[in-house]
């Protein structure tokens, strides 16, 4: 499969702070990819720096062929780049069917819209009996799915995920990590961003891991997970 | 002071102060609408008021254009100045230092940059005033004295706020600039122009002021000083809860009674008083304002 998503020596600060020097990978089409690492270690700036909210000091960030690092930030979610970005970042004072439709907001076609935000309430029934009620009163599961459920109302290409068993009971984990199984059987593309090693190394088919901004090591999920370096620092055991 | 005169006063009061309150409201409209989506109080809101009601000034008596050409440049000419000044000027002191602080300074900037242009053209050297676009009637609402004059200006007040709604609840745009406002990274996320918001923001901010400033520059006047009207604007901000665009309507009608009924009650010299008290006692009694939300903490 040709690589989706490529990013070559890719650098990034926030002010005086480097948060990521020299970071290249590259998602393959219809796969997932998972990126690893202990907190601080520059995860989060690296999906920022795809969806352009941090700029990129050096190095190229290619999608489908085309260079973006130096994109707006609303064209490449027009690109078909959105992202599921972490904790609780929803239009709080808004209702779910409103956030739903914020998602499709650079989309021009009514008739599809329409369509999708349909199926995604089928993937999502949970949402479709609170559409009226304001999204900062959702319990934090809720608030998850319906996070996702914004960014596939925008048609992506390739889905960004930041940490989304974060907060959640392992029910809830297990339930959104099957949904992202599913979405990928359907075709989309994803690149996890995962505290918890354990999920995301059986979900992936590749991973990389983040150390201080820079990449320590990558290989097959099936065999990161056999490592033993990988199992005492991320697996605990 | 016999019952009598007390309810005469009491009518008066209420309608001269839904007249006037309307033009703060708008003020007040203006302040919250950029606060809520910028975080930055425009300290040039009342200078934007000003510089508007020379631009009317000078097309309609220096040009003497028919007021139906006047009234949308003026407001176009506010729209696209405000517009203006948050793409070349805002932008860029955002991105050279990140400090909403910096950001306040720039408007205190432009206030001082409108006034002192008005100044150097010599418009605002004598007070001027504005001549009478309708003949001001007077007509008795129960006891109270108005004028047609007053009611064009409280209808025209009411219809932008009920448009300005309308547009913010309703349309695709004021949707975006809702959503930049409760989370501008997830409005960026989900692909909105933050740029672009930002512009038409401020453009209707000014397009706002500029209304204001059509409306009361008739009853005032003019000198390059007036913009300091904008203090009742944030008088009733305040009130409102400055982050509430309806708390900012009520407020302008609250602070524009409050000011009538100080003038008649206790005497013409405390009116000034009267916002201050007003935003004192909103900040001891209910320090989140009439219609302020919950305080919320941030993370940050």
């Amino acid at each position: 499969m040709p690589d989706l998503l490529e990013l070559t020596g890719v650098s990034a600060s926030y002010g005086r702070i480097q948060a990521l020097s020299g970071v290249s990978l590259s998602v393959p089409e219809g796969s997932i990819v998972a990126l690893l690492g202990s907190n601080g270690a520059g995860k989060t700036t690296t999906l920022n720096a795809i969806s352009r909210l941090v700029p990129v000091q050096s190095g190229n960030i290619r999608f489908d062929g085309k260079p973006i690092e130096s994109m707006a930030s609303h064209r490449v979610v027009e690109g078909g780049v959105v992202q599921v970005p972490e904790g609780r970042e929803v239009f709080r004072d808004m209702s779910v069917r409103e956030n739903l439709e914020m998602g499709a907001y650079r989309r021009k076609d009514p008739k599809s819209v329409r369509a999708d935000f349909e199926r995604i309430l089928d993937y999502f029934p949970k949402l479709r009996e609170r559409l009226q009620q304001r999204a900062g009163t959702l319990s934090g599961g809720e608030q998850q799915m319906l996070l996702i459920g914004r960014a596939l109302m925008a048609r992506p290409r390739l889905l960004l995920l930041d940490e989304p068993s974060l907060g959640l009971s392992p029910v809830l984990v297990q339930q959104i990590f099957g949904f992202i199984d599913r979405l990928n059987k359907d075709g989309l593309t994803i690149l996890l961003v995962e505290q918890n090693a354990a999920v995301a190394l059986s979900t992936s088919s590749y991973a990389y891991i983040l150390e201080n901004g820079e990449l320590a090591l990558q290989g097959a999920s099936k065999e990161l997970r056999h490592d033993d370096s990988v199992r005492r620092t991320y697996l605990g055991h | 002071m016999t019952i009598d005169v007390v309810f005469l006063f009491l009518q008066q009061g209420v309608a001269s102060g839904l007249v006037i309150g309307s033009v703060y409201a708008l003020i007040a409209l203006a302040i919250v609408v950029i606060f809520k989506t910028s975080e930055v109080p425009n300290f040039s809101q009342g200078e934007m008021v000003m510089a508007a009601g020379y631009i009317a000034l000078y097309l309609l008596v220096f040009r003497s254009m028919p007021l139906w050409i006047v009234m949308p440049a003026t407001i176009l000419a506010a729209y696209a100045g405000a517009a203006l000044f948050r793409r070349l000027v805002l932008n860029q002191v955002a991105r050279a230092n990140g400090s909403p602080v910096n950001l306040v300074i720039a408007t205190l900037g432009l206030s001082y940059v409108l006034r002192g242009f008005v100044r150097q053209t010599g418009f605002g050297d004598t007070p001027r005033s504005f001549p009478p676009v309708i003949e001001p009637q007077s007509i008795m609402i129960g006891q109270a004295a108005v004028t047609t004059l007053d009611l064009v200006i409280l209808t025209t007040a009411v219809l932008v706020m009920a448009a300005f709604f309308w547009m913010f609840k309703y349309t695709k745009i004021g949707r975006a600039m809702r959503a930049v406002g409760m989370n501008p990274k997830a409005a960026q996320l989900v692909g909105v122009d933050l740029t672009r918001i930002h512009m038409i923001v401020w453009g209707l901010s000014g397009g706002i002021s500029a209304i204001a400033a059509l409306l009361i520059s008739p009853k005032v006047l003019m000198t390059a000083d007036m913009g300091s009207i904008v203090t009742m604007g944030f008088a009733a901000a305040i009130v409102g809860g400055f982050t509430s665009l309806p708390g900012a309507v009520v407020g302008g009608f609250l602070i524009g009674i409050i000011e009538n009924f100080v003038g008649l009650f206790i005497s013409s010299r405390a009116i000034v008083l009267a916002p201050f008290v007003a935003i004192m006692l909103v900040l001891v009694i209910r320090p989140q304002g009439l219609f302020g939300g919950r305080v919320e903490i941030k993370k940050v």
